[in-house]
C-alpha cells in the first residue's frame, strides 16, 4: 500500500471516519444532489448568453405558437372566435412546459452522453442518477415558465383574454399545478429511460411523444372533435386533467376541452362536463399511475444500461 | 514522382505540378464533393429508419392537431387543405434549419468541420451537397404527409395551372435551400446559440409565413414575409395554385409574380451564402471558433 492509498493522502481521518458516510445522508444528500442539479441545469441551459436573449428566446416559441392559434380564431370565427381565446392560449402556454420537461429530461441524458460525453462521470458520482435528472428537468421546467408567464400575459394584455384575478380558483390552481408539474417530470423520466436505451437518432423521439400527447390532451382543440377511442386515450393521460383543471382554475366558466354533449367522457360518467373535485381526482390518480410507470421503466432502463455498459457508449450524434 | 503519382492520383513532375490542377479536376472534384455530402442523406433514407418515422411522424401530428383546430371550428373545407399543405412544407422548413444552418454547428461538435475545411474542395460544394440530400430526403417525407394527411382528412386540391405549381415548387426549394446556406455558413461562428436560433426560426417563421392560414391576414408583416421568407413566398404561391377555387383573402401578389420572388431569392440566396461563408471563414479563423467544440 503507497502512502498516496493512506487516510492522510485521502483526507479521511482513520481514526474518526464514520463508515455510515459511504451510506450517505439520506434525505440531506438527496436534497443537496437536487439542488445542485437544478442549478447546473439552468447554468447550462441560461449562461450562454445574457438574461434578456436568453428571455426572447425562451418566449418566442410558445408565444408564436398562441399567436398562430389565435389567428386561425380570427380567420375562422371571426369576433365569435374570441371566446375560444381563452382556450387556445392557455392550451398553447401549458405545453410550454410539457416541451421542456418531456424533452428536457431526455435530452440531458442525450446532451451528457453523447455531446459533452460526461454521462459515465455523472452515474458514477455519489449523487442518485434519477435525482439528478429530476433536477435538471426541474431547471428545464423553470426554463419553460417564462414562455407560460409572457404567453398568458401577451394574451390578456394585447389580445383582450378576460381575465379576472378575483375569480381565480387559487386552491385549485396550486392543486392542478402540483399535480400536473408533478407528472411532466414523470413523462420526461419515461422518455430519458428511452433515450437511455436508443441510439444517436432519439434526439427528435421526445418531441413526436410530445407531439402525439398534443393531439390527445385537448390542448388547443376539444377532444370530442376526436374519434371516441382517441378522446379514451386522452382521458387516460394526465396532461389532458392537468391543462382543463388549469382552464377551469384560471377562467371559470369558460370552454372545456374534455367533456361537451356527445364526448367519451359524457358517455361514460352520465354528465355533459366534469366538476372541479372530478378534474382533481382524475389527475391525481393518472398522474400517480403514470409516475410511477415512469420510474419503474427508468429503474429497468438504468439497469439494463449498466449491464450493457450502454451509459459508456456514444454513437457519434 | 511515382509515390506522388499513387497519392494524388495525377502526372506531375513533383508535387507543385500535381497540385496545380486542371478546371476540370477541380469541377470533378466539387462534383464528387456534392455526391459524397448528399449521399448519406439519401441512403440515409433507408439504412435509419427511425429518421423516416419521426420525419414523418413530427410534421403529421403537428398538422393532425391543427386539423382538428380547423374542425373544431367547423371551417371550410379549404381550410384542412391549407393547414396539409402547410404541414408538408414543413418538413422542408425543418431540413433547412436543423440539417443545413445547424449542421456545421453539429461538425463542428463531432470535430469534422476541421476535415471539411483540410480537404480539397470548395466548402460550396459540402453546401451543395447537404442542400441535394436535404432536398431529397424532404421530399420523400413531404409527399408522404401530403398523401397520408390528404388522404386521412378528405383533402381536395383544385388545380389549374400543373406546370406553374411544379414551377413554383421548384422555386420554392430553390430559395428555402438558398437560404440554408446562409443560414449555414452564418452559424458556423455560432456555438450553443445556434441550437437557440434553430428553436427561434421554427414556431416565429411559422406565425409570420402563415404556415396554417392564407399569410395575407396578416397584413403589413404577412406582404413582409412574402417578400423575404422563400416559406412564405412559396406556400402562398402554392395555397393559390392548389386550391384555385377557394376564396382568398386579398393582399399577396398573384402566384405569377410571386415566382419572380421566388427566383429573385434563389439567386440572391446562393451568391449571398458564398460571400457570407467566405467572409465568417474568415472571421472564425481569426477568432479560432472552427474548432471550438462545445461553447
Amino acid at each position: 500500500m503507497t502512502a498516496m492509498a493512506g487516510p492522510a493522502a485521502t483526507g479521511i481521518d482513520g481514526a474518526r471516519f464514520d463508515p455510515s458516510r459511504t451510506e450517505g445522508r439520506g434525505l440531506a444528500d438527496t436534497l443537496r444532489s437536487f439542488k445542485v442539479a437544478v442549478l447546473l441545469g439552468w447554468k447550462l441551459e441560461a449562461n450562454w448568453t445574457d438574461p434578456f436573449l436568453f428571455f426572447i428566446y425562451s418566449v418566442a416559441k410558445p408565444l408564436s405558437s398562441a399567436l398562430i392559434l389565435v389567428v386561425m380564431l380570427e380567420v375562422i370565427g371571426g369576433p365569435a372566435g374570441k371566446a375560444f381565446r381563452p382556450f387556445v392560449i392557455v392550451g398553447s402556454a401549458l405545453w410550454a412546459f410539457v416541451l421542456n420537461g418531456v424533452a428536457g429530461l431526455a435530452w440531458s441524458v442525450l446532451e451528457d452522453r453523447e455531446r459533452y460525453r460526461v454521462l459515465k462521470y455523472v452515474y458514477v458520482s455519489p449523487a442518485d442518477f434519477l435525482t439528478v435528472l429530476v433536477g435538471r428537468g426541474v431547471a428545464r421546467i423553470g426554463v419553460g415558465l417564462a414562455g407560460v408567464v409572457i404567453t398568458l400575459m401577451v394574451g390578456v394584455i394585447a389580445l383582450g383574454v378576460p381575465f379576472d384575478i378575483g375569480r381565480v380558483d387559487w386552491p385549485m390552481l396550486v392543486a392542478v399545478s402540483a399535480l400536473g408539474l408533478a407528472s411532466i417530470i414523470g413523462l420526461g423520466l419515461l422518455m430519458a429511460g428511452v433515450c437511455i436505451q436508443t441510439r444517436q437518432e432519439s434526439w427528435s423521439y421526445p418531441e413526436a411523444f410530445a407531439g402525439a400527447l398534443f393531439l390527445v390532451t385537448g390542448a388547443v382543440f376539444p377532444l370530442v372533435v376526436l374519434p371516441a377511442p382517441v378522446q379514451i386515450v386522452g382521458l387516460l393521460t394526465p396532461l389532458t386533467w392537468w391543462i382543463a383543471g388549469t382552464r377551469q382554475a384560471l377562467f371559470p366558466g369558460g370552454p372545456g376541452s374534455v367533456g361537451g354533449p356527445g364526448s367519451a367522457f359524457a358517455s361514460t360518467f352520465g354528465h355533459p362536463d366534469p366538476s372541479a373535485g372530478e378534474i382533481v381526482l382524475a389527475l391525481l390518480v393518472t398522474g400517480t399511475v403514470v409516475t410511477l410507470a415512469a420510474v419503474a421503466v427508468f429503474r429497468l432502463s438504468d439497469r439494463r444500461a449498466k449491464r450493457t455498459g450502454l451509459y459508456d457508449r456514444t454513437t457519434g450524434s | 514522382m511515382a509515390a506522388t503519382m499513387d497519392l494524388v492520383g495525377r502526372a506531375g513532375a513533383g508535387p507543385r505540378e500535381a497540385a496545380a490542377w486542371s478546371r476540370r479536376q477541380v469541377l470533378m472534384t466539387n462534383l464528387r464533393s456534392i455526391r459524397g455530402r448528399a449521399y448519406p442523406r439519401v441512403i440515409g433514407l433507408v439504412r435509419e429508419p427511425s429518421w423516416v418515422l419521426f420525419e414523418i411522424l413530427l410534421p403529421f401530428l403537428g398538422t393532425s392537431a391543427f386539423v382538428f383546430v380547423y374542425r373544431a371550428l367547423d371551417a371550410p373545407p379549404q381550410y384542412v387543405g391549407f393547414v396539409v399543405l402547410g404541414g408538408a412544407l414543413t418538413a422542408f422548413w425543418l431540413n433547412v434549419i436543423w440539417m443545413m444552418a445547424n449542421q456545421l454547428y453539429w461538425e463542428k461538435s463531432q470535430g469534422n468541420l476541421e476535415l471539411y475545411f483540410a480537404a480539397p474542395m470548395h466548402f460550396m460544394a459540402i453546401l451543395f451537397g447537404m442542400a441535394v440530400g436535404g432536398m431529397v430526403m424532404s421530399s420523400t417525407r413531404a409527399a408522404t404527409v401530403l398523401l397520408i394527411a390528404g388522404t386521412v382528412y378528405g383533402v381536395a386540391f383544385s388545380v389549374d395551372q400543373w406546370a406553374l405549381l411544379l414551377g413554383v415548387f421548384v422555386l420554392t426549394l430553390g430559395a428555402l435551400y438558398g437560404l440554408g446556406m446562409v443560414l449555414a455558413s452564418l452559424f458556423l461562428v455560432w456555438g450553443r446559440e445556434a441550437w437557440h436560433m434553430g428553436q427561434m426560426l421554427t414556431e416565429p417563421v411559422y406565425f409570420v409565413s402563415g404556415l396554417n392560414f392564407p399569410v395575407a391576414r396578416l397584413g403589413f408583416v404577412g406582404a413582409l414575409s412574402v417578400a423575404v421568407i422563400p416559406l412564405a413566398t412559396g406556400l402562398d404561391a402554392m395555397r393559390q395554385l392548389a386550391f384555385s377555387d377557394a376564396a382568398f383573402p386579398i393582399g399577396t401578389p398573384p402566384p405569377v409574380v410571386e415566382v419572380a420572388i421566388l427566383g429573385a431569392m434563389t439567386v440572391i440566396s446562393i451568391l449571398g451564402a458564398r460571400w457570407m461563408l467566405a467572409t465568417m471563414e474568415r472571421r472564425a479563423r481569426r477568432d479560432g471558433r472552427l474548432s471550438v467544440r462545445w461553447q
